[in-house]
């Protein structure tokens, strides 16, 4: 048996535990699973990011205005020093700034134009009807300038409904994902570490 | 009940059906048909980008989709050029596109492809629409793209005909938000099972093409593809574990109903 297969076997059984009750083995396996998750974020970040994007083109290929965004990245570090965070400020305004430029126009056309467009046709079919339905009622739960009673309340009610479907075919498919990682896991044990599964 | 009981009887839920196989049925869906479609009508030679969106921790949701789809392409004699945008993502990437491309005996730079990882998601899609090459300078190899020859003719989104996000988050909304919206490519999605429903009405909409959700849309292309591997192995666990939570939840609530009844 490999020496990986082992560990990963033990780590596996160390977090486990935890299902029985908090423990010395399953701290240890959380606290490396921690740490080596952002020892490795940060080394495929830096190499990934800061060598090609930034390094590279400063010392290899004579790019010297890409040390005005290096400066910037390093701005960010003010942050740790009270006397100068206002410094980070600045690299701060310029991210939400063009975020908020790029993302906005994206999002109104993807999630709201895009999706009320969809909602609106084929009330011919059964499934638009269902759609435009569910659509107007949760909008009138969630609408607050008039109190829930008489028939706005009712269709309020309805919209409730649709908001319980929702919520439990969410909550069904997270029963599903967390029982598939558990089935990944339970593959690994029984078969690559104990070879029970043919 | 004792919550150590409940676990050790989902436990056994998961752990009887992958040692006994029970063979329950598991039927398609439109919605994982609909990425097959997809991927089955490209000719061959056609490129299909494959975005590993995810983290390590649903590795055992993410794996059997994206191996699935990759099975799909390479045996369709696609093109595939792969990218991470979740630094989690990348040597899982790197290794499942591996794992695959020797089952079919493809060559890398010539037949696939790994960029590697690239953080300001909304940067790296939108700058990929104009020039992937100035997004991903050198692959994951650091190796110039200018050097890999299935890149000669790739320059951005109008080269590639599908874009799939395999993803555990909602990263496939940016794809839609940026590679969609703004240069109307296709784009499918393979999510884990617990963002599946965020995906729907994008699915309705038409903004994707396809979903695969979890373990189940994996279980279902394998059947589409007739390669049996991860999904469909898991999927009696599935089932039976699912049993045994609704028994569980049905209990619960008798007793509840029983113990107000009785205290009343």
């Amino acid at each position: 048996m490999q020496i990986g297969t082992l560990i990963a076997a033990f780590l596996t059984l160390c977090i486990f535990s935890f299902l029985y009750k908090d423990n010395p083995f399953y701290k240890f396996a959380e606290h490396l699973l921690v740490g080596i998750s952002v020892g490795y974020i940060l080394v495929i970040a830096f190499n990934t990011t800061v060598t090609p994007k930034l390094i590279n083109p400063i010392f290899q290929e004579g790019k010297f205005f890409y040390i005005i965004p290096g400066i910037l990245g390093f701005f960010m570090f003010a942050r740790f020093l009270p006397k100068y965070v206002w410094l980070s400020r600045i690299s701060i305004a310029l991210i939400i700034g063009a975020g908020a430029g790029v993302a906005i126009p994206a999002t109104m056309q993807a999630k709201i134009l895009a999706q009320m467009q969809a909602s609106m046709t084929n009330f011919a079919t059964p499934d638009g009807i269902i759609i435009f339905v569910a659509v107007a009622t949760t909008l009138a739960y969630f609408f607050f300038s008039k109190e829930h009673k008489g028939w706005f309340g009712k269709t309020a009610k309805v919209g409730t409904w649709f908001l319980m479907i929702f919520f439990g075919a969410t909550f069904g498919y997270t029963i599903m994902s967390r029982i598939s990682l558990l089935i990944g896991r339970m593959q690994f044990l029984l078969g690559d570490f104990l070879h029970v599964i043919k | 009940m004792p919550r150590q009981l409940i676990f050790v009887l989902i436990a056994l839920s998961v752990a009887i059906p992958l040692v006994i196989k029970l063979g329950l049925p598991n039927d398609v869906t439109r919605e994982v048909r609909q990425v097959y479609d997809e991927i089955d009508q490209l000719d061959s030679g056609s490129v299909v980008m494959i975005s590993f969106d995810h983290e390590a921790s649903s590795l055992p949701e993410v794996k059997p989709m994206a191996v699935a789809i990759l099975r799909h392409c390479f045996f369709k004699n696609l093109k595939v050029i792969s990218l991470a945008l979740l630094a989690e993502g990348t040597a899982i990437g790197d290794g499942i596109l591996r794992e695959v491309a020797k089952e079919y005996d493809k060559e890398y730079g010539k037949d696939y492809l790994f960029l590697g990882f690239r953080p300001q998601y909304q940067a790296a899609i939108l700058g990929m629409g104009e020039d992937i090459k100035r997004v991903f300078p050198q692959d994951y190899k650091n190796i110039s793209l200018e050097q890999i020859s299935m890149m000669k003719d790739i320059k951005n989104y109008q080269d590639i005909s599908l874009i799939i996000s395999v993803a555990d988050g909602d990263m496939p909304a940016y794809w839609v938000d940026y590679a969609v919206s703004r240069y109307h490519k296709k784009v499918a999605t393979a999510v884990t099972a617990v963002m599946a429903t965020s995906f729907y009405p994008f699915l309705a909409s038409g903004q994707i093409v396809g979903l695969l959700g979890g373990l189940k849309g994996a279980a279902e292309y394998e059947i589409l593809i007739q390669q049996p591997g991860m999904g469909q192995r898991g999927m009696d666990a599935q089932s039976v574990s699912h049993l045994v939570i609704i028994l569980l939840v049905l209990l619960g609530n008798a007793g509840y109903f029983l113990r107000r009844k009785f205290t009343e």
